[in-house]
């Protein structure tokens, strides 16, 4: 893969994150974040080249909500797509404005990601991506325990509840230094032993709180050609790589054997295109796609390709907080806030505001030189996406 | 923009579809064994040799049309499993469901390869499941080519095998 030229951030916006936003319909609901990243940019609408629009249309159950929601992107009379790739839909919208732009077709480009879940069911619609000749009956939505038992298994009980509240807990203190996040608890460490037993069960040991939220919320981000973000942004957060992987056609595949999971996958072919020896310490920051507590904790292993223990230690050490060697999921992540077709853009939007040091509240407090940001869904499919502080030098050809 | 003390008006509705999916001359063998014979048939990619389990058409990896069918289970050894708490709604309805139940992953003998069968398993009780303990088919009296010709899978009491572990 060559990149004809480089791409950078130069804008982002996000709505408040919430269970309810009743208060306006869905192109008022993205016309706020698309005003955010608008301003951001320091654009208007005229500045826009193309619109690419997302979000999981089972949800809503609304057919072509691009065309609904034109009034509150802006995109009447520009070119345009419409993607949606279940979880991941907000990580294949940078990865397709990345494309859009490093191509030379068009110099900028505003992506939109959104999902107003409260005017569906989202347990409902994600039944329904099972395959309908054989699982519909069987899905429960995204909730599975198989990934609290795999831990269970291999550490046991004790230890793996306790890592896997553990966690919980981190991301919602760093939830509560997020104004935007949409569930923020006060979680404490002293109430890790209480959580971990009385919390009610979804699927085995997956409890309520170790579950993503159920979010209204959108996204903007505005991705611009290499000489426009230089004119229009003192510090664009710059593309330097992104990688999706799929695993095979079938629906069916939870419950089968891996030999290799999409996030390590991933994380090695990223790696190796882009100098990447020592992830842990090179990459500064993390924004992951946490669909619970539970995968977040094991999928650390996975991404930073870890072996035995490292990612338990990292947990309970505290390695992943604001201040530890790679803090992870600063915005508090998905468990905290996730507006499917926004969650995995605001994954990289986070990032991208820890790289520009514009993060707020939640910003860490090392010098960002290179994030990582991370999309998850349908049958485990991984997006990863690799940002950078300075313009990444262009290659004629990538191995 | 707003006026806060405007009544904001919220439109509740109900969507209703009735399908109907073809299954296809794989697929639809697979559920006419089931429905007619009470067999569980896989197919197997004739370049990996991997068998693909219910059946399909191409080996996505190899991709490789899929050769010949042949019969697995009904007994086999559980795999992975969900004992789920959450009274989700049943798509296929609009009613929730009824909670707990399970559901199991099961590696039927013959199979060759990872592919599981995904299915309900008759038991809740979280200390009487692990992943190893040997189970069976068992088959509805009314079939009518569908996932539900099998009811569920049942422990074979007593019955352990560590190939799983």
């Amino acid at each position: 893969m060559a990149r004809n030229r480089n791409v950078g951030i130069i804008g982002i916006g996000q709505t408040r994150h919430s269970s309810h936003r009743e208060d306006v319909n869905q192109p008022e609901m993205i016309h706020e974040a698309v005003a955010l990243a608008l301003e951001d940019a320091g654009m208007t609408r005229d500045d826009i080249d193309c619109v690419v629009h997302g979000n999981m249309e089972l949800f809503e159950m609304v057919h072509q909500p691009d065309m609904w929601h034109v009034i509150g992107d802006g995109a009447y009379g520009k070119p345009g797509y419409r993607l949606t790739t279940g979880g991941t839909t907000g990580a294949t919208l940078v990865c397709a404005a990345d494309t859009l732009v490093a191509s030379g077709l068009y110099d900028v480009v505003l992506a939109v990601g959104f999902e107003k879940l409260q005017e569906g069911h989202t347990t409902g619609g994600i039944t329904n991506m099972a395959d309908p000749l054989w699982g519909r009956e069987l899905q429960t939505g995204a909730l599975t325990g198989m990934a609290a038992a795999a831990v269970i298994e291999e550490f046991g009980a004790e230890r793996a509840k306790h890592a896997a509240m553990k966690m919980r807990v981190i991301m919602d203190r760093h939830a509560m230094l997020n104004p935007n996040a949409h569930r923020q608890f006060g979680f404490t460490e002293d109430m890790i032993p209480t959580m971990v037993e009385n919390v009610p069960p979804l699927v085995g040991e997956l409890r309520l709180v170790h579950m993503c939220s159920q979010s209204d919320g959108a996204c903007a981000m505005i991705f611009a050609s290499e000489d426009v973000a230089k004119k229009r942004c003192p510090n664009p957060a710059w593309m330097m790589d992104h990688v999706t992987v799929h695993r095979e056609e079938t629906f069916n595949l939870f419950g089968n054997v891996e030999e290799i999971t999409t996030m390590r996958y991933a994380a090695t072919k990223l790696y190796e295109r882009n100098g990447i020896t020592d992830p842990l310490r090179q990459i500064d920051v993390f924004e992951m796609y946490d669909p619970s507590s539970w995968w977040g904790l094991d999928w650390i292993r996975e991404f930073f390709l870890l072996d035995g223990d490292r990612h338990l230690r990292m947990v309970e050490n505290e390695e992943i907080g604001m201040d530890g060697l790679i803090p992870i999921n600063p915005s508090g992540g998905v468990v905290a806030t996730n507006p499917i077709g926004a969650t995995a853009m605001i994954r990289v939007a986070e990032a991208a505001l820890q790289v520009r040091g514009a993060a707020g509240a939640h910003q860490v407090k090392k010098e960002v030189n290179l994030a990582l940001a991370s999309g998850f869904g349908g049958t485990l499919w991984t997006v990863l996406v690799l940002l950078s502080k300075n313009p990444p030098v262009l290659k004629e050809e990538r191995p | 923009m707003n006026d806060v003390k405007q009544e904001l008006i919220v439109l509740r509705q109900i969507l209703s579809i009735p399908q109907k999916f073809s299954t296809g001359p794989v697929m639809g063998r697979f559920l006419k064994e089931l429905r007619d014979n009470r067999r569980i048939m896989a197919n197997r990619c004739p370049r990996c040799r991997r068998f693909h389990l219910p059946p399909r058409e191409v080996c996505a990896i190899c991709r490789a049309p899929s050769g010949e069918f042949v019969e697995v289970g009904p007994e086999g050894v559980i795999q992975s499993y969900d004992i789920v708490y959450y009274a989700s709604p049943d798509p296929l309805t609009g009613e929730a469901r009824q909670a707990p139940y399970t559901t199991v992953n099961v590696l039927l003998d013959g199979v060759q390869g990872k592919d599981t069968l995904w299915h309900l398993l008759n038991e809740t009780d979280p200390t009487r499941i692990r992943r190893g303990l040997r189970v069976r088919a068992i088959f509805n009296e009314q079939r009518t080519g569908s996932i539900h010709d099998i009811k569920y899978f049942d422990i074979i009491e007593g019955g352990t095998k560590g190939a799983a572990q």
